[in-house]
């Protein structure tokens, strides 16, 4: 039995979508893996790293592999990948779950560079297989912390992993009537290595928005997982109606040029933000979106056109992106620790200011005061902001309500503020990536 | 190149707008300089004169140390972290004592100025401040509302 094209398709894109999500769909979950494991942050986010390490490592081996044999090298990492997920679903320890998610990241390499020989098989050419591949990679990356906000919070975080696995064998339905035989070897071309270049620089800088918008929007600004999962979509929504329209836009280096540029002004705006806010993350995460739709799509195809053969130059552009995250996550990661100490200390002092400042009586701006140094200790231990509510206390008074105000002002400011230069480091490291396309556009076809 | 100059002119209109409405500056509050006398607030009795004499001194204070008051606020939290702070500060516990009656008697002059004290009953603090025992108050910290 030999599934229509369109539906094999679909399959293949499905299961490229759900692997490439997986880079970033466990971030709105991390404060519930950090409860669940009680372990360091530092050390929380390997849940982070190790997938997208391992997807960055294996990606090009994996590529090799699969050029000769995609069907079994496909088959065997659909099944290897179903039992990952489950494995971290079900993971009695945190360092179970790191180990689960590097397999995971070994047997997504292998899917996804499988996928994009199938695709090409099943659509009868190379370019519009690697459309499809560009296209279902993009969306699930930008899906994925949505997806896993929406998830989180209706069924546990355990919950994302358990979803995946009848996701993820579903595709094995486009290898119905396929044969594995041995397909023969075509030359292998170099790899473009500007194309690879910007891809990993525009990668390393969307950690920003994928991640680190995340964390302040449920960690900082406290809204719920679905509500924060609701807010992100903004981003792969724009991503799709961009690159869907991004072919008008001509050559190919102009579109990936302005792409770098949306997301570059949108990341610098998230780092200058002038309230806090879910609201005040719309215009950016529009600039984000659209950007990445035009880029990283354009910047695929650049690194995939007319070279041979088209697995292997996947594997590369697949390596260049998840090894840009594991940059992105290394890079940012101290600048946001160590901004989110100094803001703890200023804050610490503002607040301070504010309950010397009101008008509640001198004795219980004491106890308010203590219970500030309290909130913090216990909020920073649980990796949350202090609840003012528990701080002030529930009173009728209009002096506490000032105050109460006051204090949640400071927090917001705080909060918004730690995440400021991380999001100002992405927008250079995005602007950066405009060195290689520009060094390229002299290159026919870019 | 008209989409490279679209997507940056967008770019820029976005974060010259963020920046405009007080992006750079969304950060925690600056504690104010302690050197700097801070108005009286009208008092509305003994409990608001007294906080605003102890309010006053930790400026006194925090002004000698160059440190803020709210630094020394959270010093205040236990006998330990203030323990602490005088380590870091690199002053005895005679320096500080010293710098605690200088700080109140700076208060209650300012209150008395501001006309919230009669020359009396601030004589009659003055004294008071001078002779406090300051050591013993500070191993009650922790018996304080909120001591832990």
């Amino acid at each position: 039995m030999t599934l229509p094209t369109r539906t094999r398709t679909a399959l293949l894109g499905l299961a490229v979508g759900v692997v490439l999500a997986d880079s970033s769909v466990v971030t709105i979950a991390l404060p519930k893996i950090l409860a669940q494991y009680d372990v360091e942050i530092e050390t929380l986010a390997w849940a982070l790293t190790s997938f997208n390490l391992a997807l960055a490592l294996s990606a090009l081996p994996a590529a090799l592999v699969s050029r000769r044999r995609p069907v079994p090298v496909f088959a065997v990492g659909v099944v290897v990948f179903a039992a990952a997920s489950f494995a971290c679903a079900v993971a009695p320890s945190f360092g179970v779950l790191v180990a689960a998610r590097s397999i995971q990241g070994v047997a997504g390499a292998a899917v996804v560079c499988a996928a994009l020989d199938l695709l090409a098989r099943t659509l009868g050419a190379d370019a519009p297989a690697a459309r499809v591949w560009a296209f279902a990679g993009i969306a699930g990356a930008a899906f994925g912390p949505a997806a896993g906000g929406i998830l989180t919070q209706l069924l546990g975080w355990e919950s994302i992993f358990v979803v995946q696995v009848p996701l993820i064998l579903v595709a094995l339905l486009a290898l119905a009537g396929t044969r594995a035989e041995a397909v023969p070897l075509r030359p292998l071309e170099r790899p473009h290595l500007a194309a690879n270049a910007a891809l990993m620089l525009v990668s390393g800088a969307l950690v920003a928005a994928l991640f680190l918008l995340v964390i302040l929007l449920i960690n900082g600004w406290r809204l719920e997982p679905l509500a924060a999962g609701a807010v992100v979509t903004l981003m792969p929504l724009a991503a799709i109606a961009a690159a869907r329209y991004a072919h008008a836009i001509a050559p190919r280096w102009v579109r990936a040029a302005s792409g770098v540029i949306l997301i570059s002004g949108g990341l610098a705006a998230l780092g200058w933000l002038p309230h806090a806010g879910a609201a005040w993350t719309v215009p950016p995460q529009l600039a984000i979106g659209a950007g990445l739709g035009l880029a990283l799509f354009a910047l695929t195809e650049r690194a995939l056109a007319g070279r041979s053969a088209q697995a292997v130059h996947g594997g590369w552009t697949i390596a260049a992106r998840h090894a840009g995250v594991v940059l992105g996550l290394l890079l940012l990661t101290p600048i946001f620790t160590a901004d989110l100490e100094r803001n703890e200390d200023e804050v610490l002092a503002a607040g301070t200011s504010a309950v010397l400042d009101s008008r509640i009586p001198p004795l219980d701006k004491i106890a308010v005061a203590r219970n500030v140094l309290v909130a913090v200790d216990d909020a920073k231990a649980e990796a949350r902001v202090p609840d003012i509510g528990e701080v002030v206390g529930e009173r009728d008074d209009p002096a506490y309500a000032d105050l109460a105000s006051a204090l949640q002002d400071q927090l917001d400011r705080a909060a918004t503020n730690a995440c400021s230069r991380s999001f100002l480091v992405a927008a250079l490291l995005g602007l950066a990536a405009l060195v290689p396309i520009l060094l390229e556009r002299r290159e026919v076809g870019l | 190149m008209r989409w490279i100059a679209s997507a940056t002119a967008a770019s820029a209109a976005l974060v010259i707008a963020y920046l405009a409405l007080g992006g750079a500056s969304y950060a925690p509050a600056q504690p104010a300089d302690p050197c700097v006398a801070r108005d009286w607030r009208d008092p509305g009795g003994f409990q608001e004169v007294a906080e605003q004499i102890v309010l006053s001194a930790l400026d006194g204070v925090a002004c000698e140390l160059h440190v803020s008051r709210e630094e020394i606020v959270l010093a205040l939290s236990s006998r330990e972290s203030f323990d602490r702070f005088a380590r870091e500060q690199g002053i005895s516990d005679d320096e500080l004592e010293e710098l605690a009656r200088s700080g109140l008697v700076r208060a209650v002059d300012e209150a008395e100025e501001a006309d919230a004290l009669n020359p009396t009953i601030a004589d009659l603090l003055r004294g008071l401040a001078r002779r406090i025992p300051i050591s013993e108050l500070l191993d009650l910290l922790d018996l304080l509302p909120g001591g832990r």
